[in-house]
């Protein structure tokens, strides 16, 4: 009786014991680890869950050149983000908006005293994506969008829409609209654009959450996508990376100087000539979202990444300046585009490497 | 009239006969009116099956055998009705998940894969939830086992043990996320403590132990008085009698409430997200830094939503509802081995 639980015991200690010891890190199939590796220590990131994968996909770059490195960025919303990271819990935090005023004062706390700086990383497009049959092309001005999404205009032969799309037949079919029926930054972005353009139309209020009547609610970007996927004579606005996966076609934005495509391109004319309101190395940014040059793709949104320009703990310090280092070079940024992100690029690269620089 | 005792009954082929009739009839006005879906079909089909099973039943065998039909199908299709959600789940479970399901997806973690690209493996979360759960049975078990030997052995009916009764009732309704919401602002926000696997064990601490509380007190309720007799007429101290002819008793069925109260938290994900920090490495330490749990890992491969994501969520439900299983075979394993024998 005794020697046989004794047995047991034994069995079970040696299975948990093997169990600890045969999991492997080693996801690239080399065990050769790369030459030269830098940068060691790990990092906690908590925050937007819209710069999820192209965050996912740097962290694997960045581990797979650092072997010693390890950063793990957890998608719990930017909210969650700020206050995690001014607990003291992460070392930055990813956000789909700039510091508000009293978050400010609480990340100077937890920075000992000095600043927190927003610095922007990831761009996005969001795109009017449609499912008509038989219309591979379509323009929609603001206040055509803002009429269709109010629930303003209701048929797709509506004659603003026609006026538009010379040449193109459109169906008599009602419109069916998706929208966010979660709290959601692509929503507050949206709505920004339509205000920003046709406040006349549009006089609703902005914000995360969708207050327009009417129109049907989806969960999340992949909810919109794939109900526009599935529904005929349906429209709504979903991240550009989900109009690609979902193989979705997008409404062309005509802001007043020319109807422009929804690609990574275009978007990223908009934001490198955002204008930068915060002051010193905080580049919060300001977007014309009335921009009419006809080559720039209005509706987009920033995100940034959030950490502090002196007072983090010198090794972590320097593996996040390490880090967004990496994020700001051409490599990591270029490889942006073909993930559905759009780059930050000109100009304002140029002042996030400076930001970046500055970390200490 | 005839003679013969035995009134007619309907011939063995009509429930079959009837049934495919039913059928028949639900598909033609499925494909006729714009009643659709399978759910409703089959909700169609069992209805007009009840109904002619009485009509013909009442006129043939008359009032009795109709009544008692009626009552035997109902009865079977509940039944089935309660069983198919549980088969289509683990149809489901299995059938996705079962392509990432392999030694290499057990053995690696999901350091350094992309979300979009297949690969990389749940070892860490598994290893995470192993050491997650194992710590709280740790802490659980010994609280929970001596609070029920507290309430049947030595309160008896008293005021303390009436409360301890009590609030152990309202724990058992406290939601799995405010057990992680007490642990986040108690010591992580308050203490400055680390979120880590640890903090994840303290708030399924919670979760357990009144499960093992009421599990244990139920067992030493049905363990018989005269042995308690027995043993003190013997002049045995309680205390011995408690650890020798009580707890041995009673071990089986403890022992079975204590790995249901496991497989119980093993699934948890709200409490988690909130004292754990996800992390795609393998880390063995459950007191210091980021450590990943399967539920949580389920979470994230689902909010990554690409295909190759999707699938790997999946191959974790999988291997949570495999680990699980494990837990309870332990659990009957254990209980037989210990029964009292006879």
């Amino acid at each position: 009786m005794k020697l046989t639980r004794i047995a047991i015991a034994t069995v079970a200690i040696a299975t948990t014991l093997s169990l600890t010891a045969c999991g492997s890190d080693n996801n690239s199939g080399s065990s050769a680890a790369p030459t030269g590796a830098g940068a060691s220590g790990s990092l906690k990131a908590s925050g937007s869950s819209a710069q999820k994968n192209a965050m996912a996909d740097w962290i694997n770059s960045f581990q797979t050149a650092n072997p010693g490195a390890t950063i793990d960025y957890q998608a719990n919303g930017s909210g969650a983000g700020v206050q995690d990271f001014n607990n003291s819990q992460t070392d930055f935090a990813g956000s789909d908006s700039p510091l508000k005023p009293e978050e400010a004062t609480a990340a100077a706390t937890r920075c000992s005293g000095n600043n927190a700086i927003d610095i922007p990383m990831v761009g996005g497009a969001i795109a009017l994506a449609y499912n008509i049959d038989g219309v591979d092309s379509l323009v929609l001005d603001p206040k055509t969008a803002a009429a269709i999404f109010t629930g303003a205009i209701t048929k797709w032969n509506d004659p603003a829409i026609a006026a538009l799309n010379s040449g193109v037949t459109l169906p008599n079919a009602t419109i069916a609209t998706f929208h966010r029926s979660d709290s959601s930054g692509t929503t507050d972005n949206f709505t920004k654009w339509l205000i920003a353009t046709t406040p006349s139309t549009y006089t609703l209020a902005g914000g995360k959450d969708w207050v327009a009547p009417g129109g049907q609610g989806a969960k999340g970007s992949d909810g919109v996508a794939s109900s526009i996927a599935t529904t005929k004579n349906s429209i709504g606005y979903v991240e550009l990376s989900f109009v690609q996966t979902q193989k979705l076609k997008a409404a062309k934005i005509d802001n007043g100087g020319g109807a422009v495509e929804a690609t990574s391109d275009a978007a990223a004319k908009t934001i490198a000539a955002a204008t930068v309101s915060g002051t010193g190395n905080d580049l919060s940014l300001t977007i014309d979202r009335t921009v009419k040059d006809g080559a720039s793709y209005p509706i987009v949104l920033v995100t940034y990444e959030i950490t502090c320009e002196k007072g983090l703990a010198a090794a972590q310090s320097a593996l996040v300046k390490s880090f967004l280092t990496f994020t700001a070079s051409d490599e990591a940024q270029s490889a942006l585009s073909s993930a559905g992100y759009v780059p930050i690029t000109g100009d304002l690269l140029t002042k996030v490497r400076a930001a970046v620089a500055a970390i200490s | 009239m005839s003679t013969q005792l035995r009134g007619s009954i309907l011939p063995k082929w009509f429930a079959a006969a009837l049934a495919m009739l039913s059928i028949g009839a639900a598909l033609l006005i499925e494909n006729t009116t714009n009643v659709s879906g399978i759910g409703g079909t089959t909700a169609l089909a069992v209805v007009l099956y009840l109904v002619l099973q009485t009509a013909w039943s009442f006129t043939v065998e008359g009032r009795r055998h109709a009544v008692d039909r009626l009552f035997a199908t109902l009865i079977y299709s509940s039944f089935v009705a309660a069983a198919l959600p549980l088969a289509t789940l683990i149809w489901q479970v299995v059938h996705k998940g079962i392509a990432q399901f392999n030694a290499n997806f057990l053995s690696h973690s999901m350091r350094s894969v992309s979300p979009s690209k297949p690969g990389g493996g749940i070892y860490h979360a598994l290893l995470g939830t192993l050491e997650q759960v194992g710590i709280a049975t740790l802490i659980a078990v010994p609280i929970g086992i001596l609070t029920a030997i507290y309430l049947v052995e030595y309160s008896r009916g008293g005021r303390l043990g009436k409360w301890i009764s009590f609030f152990v009732d309202v724990m058992t309704g406290v939601p799995s996320i405010v057990a992680g919401l007490f642990i986040y602002t108690a010591f992580i926000l308050t203490f400055g403590m680390e979120r880590s696997g640890f903090a994840a064990s303290l708030s399924l601490t919670i979760l357990m132990m009144p499960v093992i509380v009421r599990a244990t007190e139920e067992m030493l309720k049905i363990v018989p008085a005269d042995l308690r007799e027995a043993s003190l007429a013997l002049g045995i101290p309680q205390w011995k009698t408690i650890l020798r002819i009580v707890l041995p008793t009673a071990i089986g069925g403890i022992i079975t409430g204590v790995m249901l109260s496991v497989a119980r938290v093993a699934g948890e994900t709200a409490p988690l997200l909130l004292t754990t920090f996800l992390s795609q490495s393998i880390n063995s330490n459950p007191f210091a830094g980021p450590q990943a749990a399967i539920p949580t890992f389920i979470w994230d491969q689902i909010s990554s939503a690409t295909p190759a994501s999707l699938d790997r969520a999946w191959a974790g439900a999988l291997t949570l509802i495999l680990l699980i299983m494990i837990f309870y075979g332990t659990a009957k394993l254990i209980a037989r081995y210990y029964a009292p024998k006879a």
